[in-house]
């Protein structure tokens, strides 16, 4: 699903009106006039920024917020926030929305808070996809394997993990070829790269 | 009132004792008197029976004697020469006559033998007796020895005791005869004791022996008090006169007065008897009377409401002491004062005049008088009284008692209240404004996000360059349809606004301050503030919405109460006039606060600016706003008396 920016305003005009100023921009963006109809078109992978308003009429922003966050969606949320309604736009950000933009905005900053929230959106979900295929490879080691790629990485010689698990010279060679193409990668620095962020 | 208790005084136990003491004296002394009384009379009665005793028996020795010597001549007679002579009978006859006491008279010879019968024994008493008795024959031989005259001893014949006195006669040396002369005692007695004698006292004759022989008395024997004895001598042979007196009959006066004397005596004891209950019971009563003055001050003390008491003229006759600790003042300083009293606040001396007047004429009001006084260290309280007629124990009316509560603590109270809920109402205000600010920012801040945002992407589009003119053309109306709808709530607030226009219509200008100040007043009066007015008679009527018109004053006065709170509770003095001027009517609201600074003073009627704590600073710009809504002016001076003058005109019309 291609990214955009979903913009939920119970206010017509304002739909309209930046449905019209993130198109001038090409920011794929879509409208819903409530919390309740966002709810319930939302899918787990949406992919984007949401465009919330703290006041409406039915489910407020903030209460939209609090729901998605209970349904562990990690969509960024900035919320256009009215003169009285800073206080819970600020607590709103400390609970982990992405940013908040008062009306009446400067609304070339807004379009860029949007596409900056949507490349952090980008990020995590990249990170995300890798660490899914890292955790994929890991699974076709078998338990041998294993054993000698956690040595390899201490940074021991192959005659050092020959004699510790007590096999040929040979056989932790032929170990370490496989491993490194089953992990996808040519070399030992390769490898450590790969998995510094596990274990 | 700090009156001590009386006291009583305590019976000492010499109180009774000492006239107890006394009446005992007394009547020992009045006992000791009737007793010397009754020695001396018994002395006395014991001399008198002495010489009368003795008087009694010289009689009897004197008529002895005499009759001795009568028959010593009648013997002679006989015995001399005509012995047997008739008219010597005769005389014997007178002799007898003259000595009642004798019985017979006998004549003897020299042996003792009668001489003859006739005359030989004369008399009737003696007829056939014997004459030769035993004792009357021993004194014959005595006497005819002796030669002498001589008594013979008692002796008895017929239940009668009698004696003898033996005359011897010698003729030329010899004895020729004798005489004797026999005695009754009973006889003797009767003839030579007086008859007072009798009276008094029995004479008896007693023997020897103790025998009496013969007595005498006109009274009857009763009980014996006093005896004298003295020897019967002549005739002796041991016989003795025996004088008794009897218990005469009591005198009455004496009597009377003795029974006076105790009756008297017996009298004190029982006035004294009863003087000492009477003095018990009145102590009894003082002791429960004490008792319950102590209790009722005991009362009185312990309350916390104060009493004080006027007579008729205004005069303070009693306070007690909740009232003394209350004002501040001793009692010895609030009795007798006539008004103004000391407790009276000088800032409130009319009203306080006025109340004292209406409660002597009997017209307090039944639901009690709000009035503040001060203490005696100036400091002011807030006093509720109620008066009522004092009627003295003989039913008249003596006065006025006045209940007096301190309430300044629940004034403070009220007052405290009062401001609460004006914050709570001024909070209420704020928070309704501030939600009003919201939802017009809101809803002006929704169009105006709409057109920034349209405008904002078109002009990123030109940019760009790739702006349809149909694009464009679309997004321009809807731009417009936006700015419309910003105009619209705009309006709305101004057709909000133009909803609350003045309805002026012709009003009395006096009338609306009077109202206004009849709604301000007891507001003023709570924070010591008087409200003056000075209207001018003759006012052009004004055009105006007078509802307005009197929030005007009302603010002002407001302000200017607020701004005297830091002054002196007599001076703090609100001035309202008004006065007619050329093109209409001017009016004054003048204070005698601290007045106002100059900074202040510039920005005075700005929305927004406010120099209390509270204030919205709205006040005086609304102010400006009605009176300039009425084509009229105002502005501030300041007041040459201290304190600022707010002044507006309003146009005539």
């Amino acid at each position: 699903m291609k990214p955009a920016a979903y913009i939920v305003d119970d206010d017509e005009a304002i739909r309209d009106a930046l449905t019209w100023l993130f198109r001038s921009r090409h920011v794929e963006s879509r409208a819903w006039p409530s919390a309740e109809a966002f709810l319930a078109d939302w899918r787990d992978d949406l992919r984007g920024c949401l465009v919330l308003d703290v006041r409406m009429g039915g489910m407020s922003g903030l209460q939209l917020f609090d729901l998605l966050c209970e349904r562990g969606a990690r969509l960024p949320v900035i919320f256009l926030s009215g003169h009285g309604d800073i206080p819970l736009a600020v607590a709103a950000v400390k609970k982990g929305a992405y940013d908040f933009v008062e009306k009446p905005f400067n609304d070339n900053e807004l379009v860029d808070r949007v596409i900056s929230a949507m490349g952090v959106d980008a990020a995590h979900q990249e990170r995300r996809a890798g660490q899914a295929s890292l955790a994929s490879r890991l699974t076709q080691l078998t338990p041998r394997e294993r054993e000698v790629m956690d040595r390899i990485l201490a940074g021991k010689y192959n005659k050092v993990i020959a004699d510790e698990l007590n096999i040929a010279m040979r056989t932790v060679e032929v170990h370490r070829a496989r491993i490194f193409e089953k992990m996808g990668v040519k070399s030992a620095v390769e490898l450590a790269q790969l998995l510094s962020g596990k274990h | 009132m700090e009156t001590t208790v009386p006291r009583l005084p305590k019976l000492q136990p010499w109180y009774w004792t000492v006239p107890r003491i006394a009446v005992g004296l007394f009547v020992l002394a009045v006992i000791s008197l009737l007793w010397l009384l009754h020695r001396q009379e018994v002395e006395e009665q014991r001399a008198s029976l002495i010489g009368d005793t003795l008087w009694v028996e010289q009689n009897l020795h004197f008529n002895l004697s005499r009759s001795q010597e009568q028959l010593q001549q009648l013997g002679q007679d006989f015995f001399g020469a005509e012995r047997a002579n008739g008219s010597f009978d005769a005389r014997i006859r007178s002799y007898l006559l003259n000595n009642p006491g004798i019985v017979h008279v006998q004549a003897l010879d020299a042996d003792g033998l009668p001489v003859r019968r006739d005359p030989g024994v004369v008399g009737n008493a003696a007829q056939g007796e014997n004459p030769r008795t035993e004792s009357v024959y021993q004194a014959f031989r005595l006497s005819r020895s002796t030669g002498l005259p001589t008594f013979s001893a008692g002796h008895e014949s017929g239940g009668e005791w009698f004696f003898a006195l033996v005359v011897p006669h010698f003729r030329d040396g010899r004895h020729a005869g004798s005489l004797v002369a026999a005695y009754s005692f009973r006889k003797l007695l009767a003839d030579q004791v007086p008859w007072w004698f009798a009276q008094k006292y029995r004479l008896s004759v007693v023997d020897a022996n103790g025998l009496a022989l013969g007595s005498k008395s006109n009274i009857e024997a009763g009980e014996e008090t006093l005896r004298h004895r003295i020897p019967f001598d002549p005739p002796g042979h041991g016989l003795v006169l025996v004088a008794t007196a009897y218990q005469s009959e009591t005198s009455l006066p004496r009597n009377l007065l003795t029974l006076a004397i105790v009756a008297l005596g017996a009298g004190v004891l029982a006035s004294l008897w009863a003087q000492r209950r009477h003095m018990q019971k009145r102590l009894d009563a003082e002791q429960a009377l004490s008792k319950e003055y102590a209790f009722r001050k005991a009362m009185e003390d312990s309350l916390f409401t104060g009493l004080r008491a006027r007579d008729l003229e205004g005069r303070i006759i009693y306070v007690n002491p909740a009232f003394c600790r209350m004002t501040g003042f001793d009692a010895a300083e609030l009795l007798n004062r006539l008004p103004p009293m000391p407790y009276w606040a000088p800032e409130e001396r009319e009203a306080t005049q006025a109340a004292h007047r209406r409660s002597l004429a009997g017209q307090s009001p039944s639901e009690g008088v709000e009035l503040r006084f001060q203490r005696k260290n100036g400091e002011r309280f807030d006093a509720l009284i109620y008066e009522a007629p004092l009627i003295d124990a003989e039913g008249r009316h003596a006065g006025w008692m006045g209940s007096v509560v301190d309430i300044t603590e629940r004034k403070r109270a009220e007052e405290l209240a009062r401001q609460q809920q004006e914050k709570l109402q001024f909070t209420a205000r704020l928070v309704t404004m501030g939600e009003m600010a919201s939802t017009l920012a809101h809803e002006i801040n929704q169009p105006l996000s709409a057109i920034s945002s349209y405008t904002t992407g078109c002009m990123n589009r030109l940019e760009a360059g790739d702006l349809p003119r149909d694009e464009l053309r679309e997004t321009l109306g809807k731009l417009a349809s936006q700015a419309q709808r910003a105009g619209r709530v705009i309006r709305r607030i101004y057709d909000f606004v133009r909803r609350s226009e003045p309805q002026r219509a012709p009003c009395d200008v006096n009338a609306v301050v009077e109202d206004a100040v009849g709604l301000i007043e007891g507001d003023a009066r709570k924070r010591g503030v008087r409200i003056v007015l000075a209207l001018a008679e003759k006012l052009p009527t004004v055009r105006a919405d007078s509802v307005m018109l009197e929030q005007v004053l009302l603010n002002l006065m407001r302000n200017g109460i607020d701004a005297m709170q830091a002054m002196q509770p007599a001076e703090r003095q609100l001035i309202v006039r008004t006065a007619a001027v050329e093109d209409g009517v001017e009016i004054d609201v003048a204070d005698c606060g601290a007045g106002i600074a100059a900074e202040a003073a510039a920005r005075l009627f700005e929305p927004f600016f406010s120099t209390k704590p509270e204030g919205m600073g709205m006040g005086l710009n609304i102010c400006r706003s009605i009176v300039e809504s009425h084509k009229g002016r105002m502005w501030v001076e300041a007041n040459p008396a201290g304190g600022s003058v707010f002044r507006f005109t309003l146009p005539g019309g």
